[in-house]
């Protein structure tokens, strides 16, 4: 019986896994792609070099800013980080040279020829620097408004609850199956395949709320950060709906899912514990 | 030894210079003539540095030196021309080449470290000199106030300069005793 099921799924599932590798290639050039590209983002952090001086001395920018320094003096210079996170090289009078700021804190940076040449920027981690500037108006709000319980109506408040979904039906599906396999038990293969069901309805969603968050928020996430953590988490979506499927035709054959489908879930899975900690950079700051 | 060398002449520098002071006060193309002289000096110093050492700390230095003092040379041409100066020789001028000379016939028998090090710590007392003089002589005397506000913008760079020299002696020092 468990013989004869095992040849069964054996042809059919062959395609399968072929589908899977393609969208996992996909999936990769997607994220090669996105994390190569360098953001469009007009850099409005401009730092002059003049006269032997970086001029603002002192700049606040936030985690995830492209600043540039603009070398309008007769000599070469160089923007060098004391701590090592960024170096120029000679930036040739006329000429200038951008990064993006990922460390936060107080970044002391000199020029290497002219050692008298320093300043200093001030990098703020992305949500702390706005919750900083929103604090004044609406402190007293938000300390009486903590406990009552509201209606989401924000993007920051669906796609964190969304996630919250998305992040637990994966790993339950996975352990279902797996479990179900180890054990025998058809109880547990039924939980695997409707919570990859679920999966597959509810990260769609997820996805659409995590854009919208992006949209609203324009310019002020970590340029680098956001453009991995949206597409690859709409390949995600896409990803989990293939996934479902696939584990739907097992169904229609048999109870139990092959190892290539609990594998490929399983990258599945890892992708999304990635996804999570971009998220999370950017929510809390590095 | 070769610092207190170095510290000797960097003195004779400061006197030559010094005396500035108390003979007649230099005319603004006498002036133009002694910052072209120093720029000159310290670029072929630069040069003789590229073509004897390997250490790339050195090499880099000196290409810096080369870069910023040229740069220096040509924004005061530029000004020169503009303000239809032409430079004049003088006696400061005269005796800070024949000091440079002493320097390089003193540098040309040194080899690797030992070239570095008084390589460094030349330059280190060379910029201060060049400070000092600027500070007390060059800048109080100029009479044009575009030359003067030039020579005041030239202070910071041989600040600089002499940072990074003072950096460079101090990590010579370092590392040094081992080769
Ligand atoms: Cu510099």
């Amino acid at each position: 019986m468990e013989n004869s099921m095992s040849q069964m799924n054996r042809p059919a599932t062959s395609p399968s896994p072929v589908v899977f590798l393609l969208f996992l290639a996909l999936l990769a050039v997607l994220v090669s792609n996105a994390a190569g590209q360098t953001p469009p983002k007009s850099p409005q952090n401009i730092i002059v070099i003049k006269q032997m001086h970086f001029d603002p001395p002192s700049l606040n920018v936030k985690a995830g800013d492209v600043v540039e320094w603009k070398n309008e003096d007769i000599f070469s210079h160089t923007v060098t980080a004391s701590d090592g996170t960024f170096d120029s090289g000679l930036i040739a009078p006329g000429s200038s040279w951008q990064t993006t700021i990922t460390k936060t804190g107080d970044i002391a940076y000199h020029c290497r020829p002219h050692p008298n040449m320093t300043a200093h920027l001030i990098v703020q981690p992305l949500v702390g620097a706005e919750q900083h500037e929103q604090a004044g108006a609406q402190s007293t709000e938000t300390s009486q408004a903590s406990l009552r319980w509201r209606p989401p109506t924000k993007p920051e408040e669906f796609h964190p609850i969304l996630v919250d979904f998305t992040a637990a039906l994966l790993p339950l599906a996975f352990l279902s199956d797996l479990l179900g396999r180890l054990f025998r038990k058809q109880g547990l293969h039924t939980a695997g395949l409707w919570m990859m069901v679920y999966e597959a309805i509810i990260t769609p969603f997820t996805s659409i709320a995590g854009w919208w968050w992006r949209n609203s928020e324009a310019g002020q996430l970590p340029a680098r950060l956001i453009v991995v953590h949206e597409w690859l988490g709409t390949a995600a979506a896409v990803l989990f709906i293939l996934l479902a499927v696939w584990r739907w035709g097992f169904h229609k054959r048999t109870i139990t899912p092959s190892w290539t489908y609990l594998i490929a879930v399983f990258i599945a899975l890892l992708a999304l514990v990635y996804q999570g900690s971009l998220g999370g950079a950017m929510v809390f700051g590095q | 030894m070769k610092k207190l060398v170095s510290t000797v002449l960097g003195m004779a520098m400061v006197c030559a210079l010094g005396s500035l002071a108390h003979a007649q006060a230099p005319t603004d193309p006498q002036i133009v003539g002694i910052v072209q002289t120093a720029n000159r000096i310290d670029i072929e110093m630069a040069r003789l540095a590229l073509k004897k050492t390997t250490d790339p700390q050195v090499k880099d230095f000196a290409n810096e030196m080369i870069s910023d003092h040229t740069a220096l040379e040509k924004s005061v041409n530029d000004l020169a021309a503009k303000l239809g100066v032409k430079e004049e020789t003088s006696s400061t001028a005269q005796q800070l080449k024949q000091q440079a000379l002493q320097e390089r016939r003193k540098l040309n028998t040194l080899k690797g470290k030992s070239f570095d090090r008084e390589y460094a710590s030349h330059e280190v007392a060379y910029h201060q000199t060049v400070i000092d003089a600027a500070t007390k002589t060059l800048i109080p005397d100029a009479q044009n106030a575009q030359l003067k506000s030039a020579l005041q913008g030239a202070a910071p760079v041989l600040q600089g300069h002499m940072q990074h020299a003072q950096q460079l002696v101090q990590s010579l020092q370092g590392g040094g005793s081992g080769f």
